[in-house]
Formats: C-alpha cells, sequence, structure tokens
C-alpha cells in the first residue's frame, strides 16, 4: 500500500466574473472511499481540473505525496500519483483498446517489458468485462464500455489517488454494476477514490466520507450520515432545480 | 468467392500474410535495386525515379507528423528548403559570426559538412516552429505553418544578393563523377539508400513508444497528458525529427544529385499541397503507404505527361501518323485532383491502405466490431452535461 497524502489548501478558480472554485481546502490520508457532490455547476469538475493539472488555480495550492502540484502539467500530476476520469469519455479512438492501455502504461513504467504490460493490461480488462474488445479501435466501443476503459487505462498508472468524474452518468445498469465492483476493488487495492456525482443518491451508499460543493464552496465535508442531515447541504440541494 | 477464401484461410495457416508482406516488400526492393541496371532504361527514367524517391521521402516524413503526430503542417517543404538553401549558402560563403570575428570559409567545408550543417539548421527552425505550435491545433496550425512557409520563400526570392532569387542557389555538387550515365547511377542508389534510411528511421520511432505516443496525441492532447504523456516534448520532438530527415533530403537532393539547384518555385504552397495528397492517397497514417503513394504519383504524372493513343486497324491521321498524342498539360493535375476527391470521400484511409491492412493481418482481429457495438446498448452520450 502506497502511502496516500492529497492536500488542497485554499484552492479557487475564477473563469471571468464567475468564482467557479472557491477557496477549497480539504485532505485526503488514507485509501478512502470519498463522494463528491453538488448540483449541477457547483464546480465538481472545474475542482478535479485543478486538481489534475488541466487548470491552474487562480489562487491556493495543492499538494501530492509531499509535491507540490498545482499548476503543474497533468502529465507531471499524473506520474505523481493522481489519475482521472473524463466526465464525458475521451478514448483514444482511432487506437485500439490495448493501445490504449499501452500509453499510460508505457508513460508510467518506460523501462517495464511491453510483454509484461500488456499481459496486466488483459488482466485488468478482464476485471472490467471488457477483455473480449482488446484489439477493437476504442471508436467502435459503446459509450459505456469507454468509460470502462478510461477506468481500465487508470490502474495502468497505478495511481495513489483517482479522481472518477460522474462514472455512472449514462451507463446502462449492467455496466454500472462493473463499475461498482471496479470501485470496490480499487478501494481494497488500498487507494483513495474520489466519486464525483451530481446525484447524492448514487454515492451516499458507497461513501466513507463526502465532501459537498455549492456554488464552488466546499460547505461540508464529514461522514455521510451527518452530511445529509446538514441543514446547508438541504438548503443548496432542495434550493435548487436538478435538471437530472 | 469460396476459392479466394480458400487461399485466404491457406495462406493465414502455412505462411502468414505478415510474411507474405515481407516478402512482396523484398521484392519490391530487388526491383529497385535492379532497374537502374537494365540497360534499356533512359537516364530519363532514372531521374524520374530519383525525384520518386525524393517525393516519398517528403510524404513520408509528412504522413508522421500529419498522420500519425496529427501535427497537419504546411511547412514541411519550408524545411526542406531550409535544408536545401542553408547548405548551399555555407558552401558559398561559409559561416562568419561578425561579432565574435570568427569565420569558417567556405572551402573548408565539404559538401557532406555543408549537408550536415543545413540538416542541423532544418532541426534547429523546427525546434523554434514546434514550440511556438504548442497551443494551436488543426486549422490554425496550418495556417501558421502556411504563413511560415509564404514567409519563407518570399525570403529567398527577394533577397537575391544572397540567394539567388528566382534563378535558385546552387549547392556544392556531392558527387563528382565525370561520366553522365555512371554519375546517375550511383545518384539513383543514393537517394534510394536515403528514402530506405530515412523509412527506417521512422518507422523505429512509430513503432517504439514514443509513436504510440504522438498517436495517444493526435488523437487527444488533453487526455494523452492526462494520462502521463509528456505532450509538449513530443510534439517539438516530432518536428524536429520530420524537419531534419526533410532538411537531410532537401540539402542532399539538391546537391546535384536530382536537381543542381534549388529555386523559390520549389517552396509554393501548391507543391506544399502535392506532397500532401501524395500521403493522403498512399495513406496518411502508413508511412510505406505515403511513400508509395507519393512514388506512384509522381511516377504516374510524368507518364501522363504525353497520351499516346495508337489507332486501330491501320487507320492513319490526315498528316500520315498512325497515333493520337494527347499533350495532357495541366489535365494530369485534373486527374489527379479527382483521384484525391475520390480518395478524401471514399477511402479516408488511403487507396493503398486494403492492400497494407491485409498483408498486416490486422483485418482479421477486427472483423466483429461492428456487431459488438449493439451488445451494450446503453444510454450513453445522453448525458450530456457539459465537461470543463
Ligand atoms: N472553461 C470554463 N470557462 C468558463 N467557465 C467555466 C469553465 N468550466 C466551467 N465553468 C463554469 O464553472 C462552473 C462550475 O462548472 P463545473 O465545474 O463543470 O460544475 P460541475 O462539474 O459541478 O457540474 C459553472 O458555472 C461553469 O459554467
Ligand atoms: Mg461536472
Amino acid at each position: 500500500m502506497s502511502d496516500i497524502n492529497l492536500l488542497l489548501n485554499r484552492v479557487s478558480k475564477r473563469f471571468g466574473g464567475n468564482q467557479a472554485v472557491d477557496h477549497v481546502s480539504f485532505s485526503v490520508t488514507k485509501p478512502e472511499l470519498i463522494g463528491m457532490i453538488g448540483p449541477n455547476g457547483a464546480g465538481k469538475t472545474t475542482l478535479t481540473n485543478l486538481m489534475s493539472g488541466m487548470l491552474k488555480p487562480t489562487t491556493g495550492t495543492i499538494y501530492l505525496n509531499g509535491r507540490r502540484i498545482d499548476g503543474h502539467p497533468a502529465y507531471d500530476v499524473t506520474r505523481a500519483g493522481l489519475g482521472r476520469t473524463f466526465q464525458i469519455t475521451r478514448a483514444l479512438g482511432r487506437m485500439t483498446v490495448l493501445e490504449n492501455m499501452m500509453v499510460p502504461g508505457l508513460a508510467h513504467r518506460p523501462r517495464a517489458r511491453r510483454l509484461d504490460l500488456e499481459e496486466r493490461a488483459h488482466e485488468i480488462l478482464g476485471l472490467l468485462t471488457i477483455d473480449h474488445l482488446t484489439n477493437e479501435y476504442s471508436r467502435a466501443l459503446s459509450g459505456g464500455q469507454r468509460k470502462l476503459l478510461e477506468l481500465g487505462r487508470l490502474l495502468m498508472l497505478e495511481p495513489s489517488v483517482i479522481i472518477l468524474d460522474e462514472p455512472f452518468a449514462g451507463v446502462h445498469p449492467r455496466l454500472q454494476e462493473t463499475i461498482y465492483q471496479y470501485i470496490h476493488r480499487v478501494h481494497e487495492d488500498g487507494k483513495a477514490i474520489i466519486l464525483i456525482s451530481h446525484d447524492m443518491d448514487a454515492v451516499f451508499e458507497l461513501s466513507h466520507r463526502l465532501l459537498v460543493l455549492h456554488h464552488g464552496a466546499l460547505i461540508a465535508d464529514g461522514a455521510p450520515q451527518a452530511v445529509r442531515s446538514d441543514p446547508a447541504v438541504i438548503e443548496a440541494y432542495l434550493g435548487h432545480d436538478e435538471d437530472d | 468467392m469460396a476459392i479466394l477464401n480458400r487461399i485466404e484461410s491457406a495462406i493465414d495457416e502455412s505462411i502468414g500474410r505478415r510474411r507474405l508482406g515481407y516478402a512482396l516488400l523484398g521484392l519490391i526492393i530487388l526491383f529497385f535495386l535492379w532497374f537502374p541496371n537494365d540497360a534499356s532504361q533512359s537516364n530519363y527514367a532514372k531521374t524520374v525515379f530519383i525525384s520518386g524517391f525524393f517525393y516519398a521521402i517528403m510524404s513520408s516524413s509528412w504522413a508522421l507528423l500529419a498522420g500519425i503526430a496529427g501535427q497537419f503542417s504546411f511547412g514541411h517543404m519550408a524545411f526542406m528548403g531550409i535544408g536545401a538553401y542553408v547548405a548551399g549558402l555555407v558552401a558559398r560563403d561559409g559561416i562568419v559570426f561578425a561579432s565574435l570575428g570568427i569565420g569558417i570559409t567556405a572551402e573548408s567545408f565539404s559538401a557532406i559538412g555543408t549537408i550536415i550543417i543545413g540538416t542541423l539548421i532544418a532541426g534547429l527552425v523546427g525546434l523554434v516552429i514546434g514550440w511556438l505550435l504548442l497551443r494551436l491545433r488543426s486549422a490554425y496550425l496550418a495556417l501558421f505553418t502556411i504563413a511560415f512557409s509564404e514567409l519563407f520563400r518570399i525570403m529567398m526570392l527577394t533577397e537575391y544578393d544572397y540567394t539567388g532569387g528566382s534563378n535558385g542557389l546552387s549547392l556544392r555538387p556531392l558527387l563528382q563523377i565525370a561520366d553522365i550515365d555512371a554519375a546517375r547511377q550511383v545518384e539513383y542508389y543514393l537517394m534510394f539508400a536515403l528514402l530506405i534510411v530515412c523509412l527506417l528511421a521512422m518507422y523505429w520511432v512509430a513503432n517504439s513508444p514514443i509513436g504510440l505516443f504522438l498517436r495517444a496525441m493526435r488523437e487527444d492532447e488533453d487526455a494523452a497528458s492526462a494520462l502521463g504523456v509528456n505532450v509538449v516534448r513530443y510534439k517539438i520532438l516530432v518536428f524536429v525529427f520530420t524537419s531534419m530527415i526533410v532538411g537531410l533530403a532537401g540539402a542532399i537532393f539538391y546537391s546535384d544529385v536530382g536537381s543542381e539547384r534549388i529555386i523559390p518555385e520549389q517552396l509554393e504552397v501548391l507543391q506544399m499541397s502535392l506532397i500532401i495528397a501524395y500521403a493522403v492517397i498512399g495513406g496518411m497514417e502508413s508511412l510505406i503507404g505515403a511513400a508509395a503513394g507519393a512514388f506512384i504519383s509522381r511516377y504516374l504524372l510524368e507518364a501522363m505527361r504525353e497520351v499516346v493513343i495508337s489507332l486501330p486497324l491501320g487507320l492513319t491521321l490526315p498528316d500520315g501518323s498512325d497515333a493520337f498524342v494527347w499533350e495532357t498539360g495541366a489535365w494530369r493535375f485534373a486527374v489527379f485532383g479527382v483521384v484525391m476527391v475520390f480518395t478524401l470521400r471514399y477511402m479516408r484511409n488511403g487507396l493503398l491502405y486494403p492492400i497494407i491492412t491485409w498483408f498486416s493481418g490486422r483485418d482479421l482481429a477486427m472483423q466483429e466490431t461492428v456487431a459488438k457495438r449493439d451488445d451494450d446498448d446503453d444510454l450513453d452520450e445522453q448525458a450530456g452535461a457539459s465537461d470543463e
């Protein structure tokens, strides 16, 4: 088990006049299963982009395993041990499923033997029940299968912290079940998982801890039961028209 | 059809398509090695082949840059020109660092020396351009590189005191062989060897992890970056690498191997478009496909300069000749344009793609693709919540 230490200190992001993320601070220091919830537009994806190096915070600092990573390029953050998926899947379309796995595999372990990496890729694809698609171009996959592929690619990076941005959104229930199993396994493997959803019920059962974003600010951070009865959280959800 | 299928499966079982492909490739290489020894071939035919090899290098390296790495650049000809012009300038004027008071005279450079310097400068400019292009994508990258390329061409045209203007610039002859036939023979082998070496080097890159990263970058820069690929490094790397290849090819070709002087006309956008067209017709994502596309296109364009239609049954034309000669002139480019349009519309991967895929056996692994798509009919893509 690798040591985990993700630390956000008053992280903010402004887009013009829009405070998308507003002085968010929290830390992850053990292999927890953390749900991050908040209505649409609350800033969850933006916060993910800040943590993964896709965006540079306007203010604030982020440390991962002792290294400062805010504003660092995404590949560097990835190598420091943080992996993420995208809300809208980003399969490398004109590359096969195996090649999609080998990109992070070789980026993470440039010196490894290809055969070993391929073996590992097959193993992971098997776990995700898409090993029969190994040699398909990933653009030929269904949206749900692409989500699974993204989850698989992450494991090739052997990250200590994983952020899953809306992994269940628009996925067939049968594949959702596979994703649940994946999350449990990866967690048992000793990784911290931040599971993002706009739907509180979806993550409530799974999580040990809930973070609630509202208008970019972190309004609650604690055990699911406590968070659920938090007046500020209820207000945030009821005071909003959810669109799905 | 049944027979064809049986032949196919027999081949798969006994020989393997890949090996058959290599055998065919070997035969093609043997043909090219033998060709100049065929006494019936004129020097003109060899010249056509030499220029075919040169364009094969241009188009295949463009395929690496655009087809594999996704950098749709129009600057490729300009980098070739940089290699050639720098070699020519060094051969004539030497190198002078006025501010340091250091100078190396032109005489102290061998032809090879000038070619090396031309290649290095092409790579250096590739580094700068690659860096400037980092944040530009697709259409902007194309526009930027067109502007760069035109700027370079116009500089070469207007600074005629240095560059010879529209008359062009001659480089130091690389081979000094008095006998024309013997010279043409050596030039032929030299250019062919250069093509093989460039293809091998590019295949080595394309098949290494770097090639995988380049393709990932082509597909989605952000995703590649999130998967640990240092996109900046590989983008610059592919620009430097391909610039050096075409800089080298240009410096050698114009050192009186394929042509005795480099002229600015060669750097026009039309010429660049032809390089792209050859690659597209042959297959942008395949180095060998693009090379073959360029060679075959060059050959056909040459062959089509004049179309001779023999009249049947001893008929004669009013002037007494028994053949009708059609001067196709610009029409051959029109035909070429039609082929390109057809390729883009119906065979996006190039006309040679089916052949190359068959020999690689890749289609075997892909056969089931269509069936599986609907297997898991999820609601995907419906959750259209906007990312970022
Ligand atoms: N690249 C961007 N430019 C400008 N505004 C953005 C950008 N990305 C997100 N936003 C805005 O930031 C806010 C938070 O968005 P987002 O992080 O996508 O929310 P969530 O993922 O919680 O639904 C929204 O108001 C959104 O419009
Ligand atoms: Mg979001």
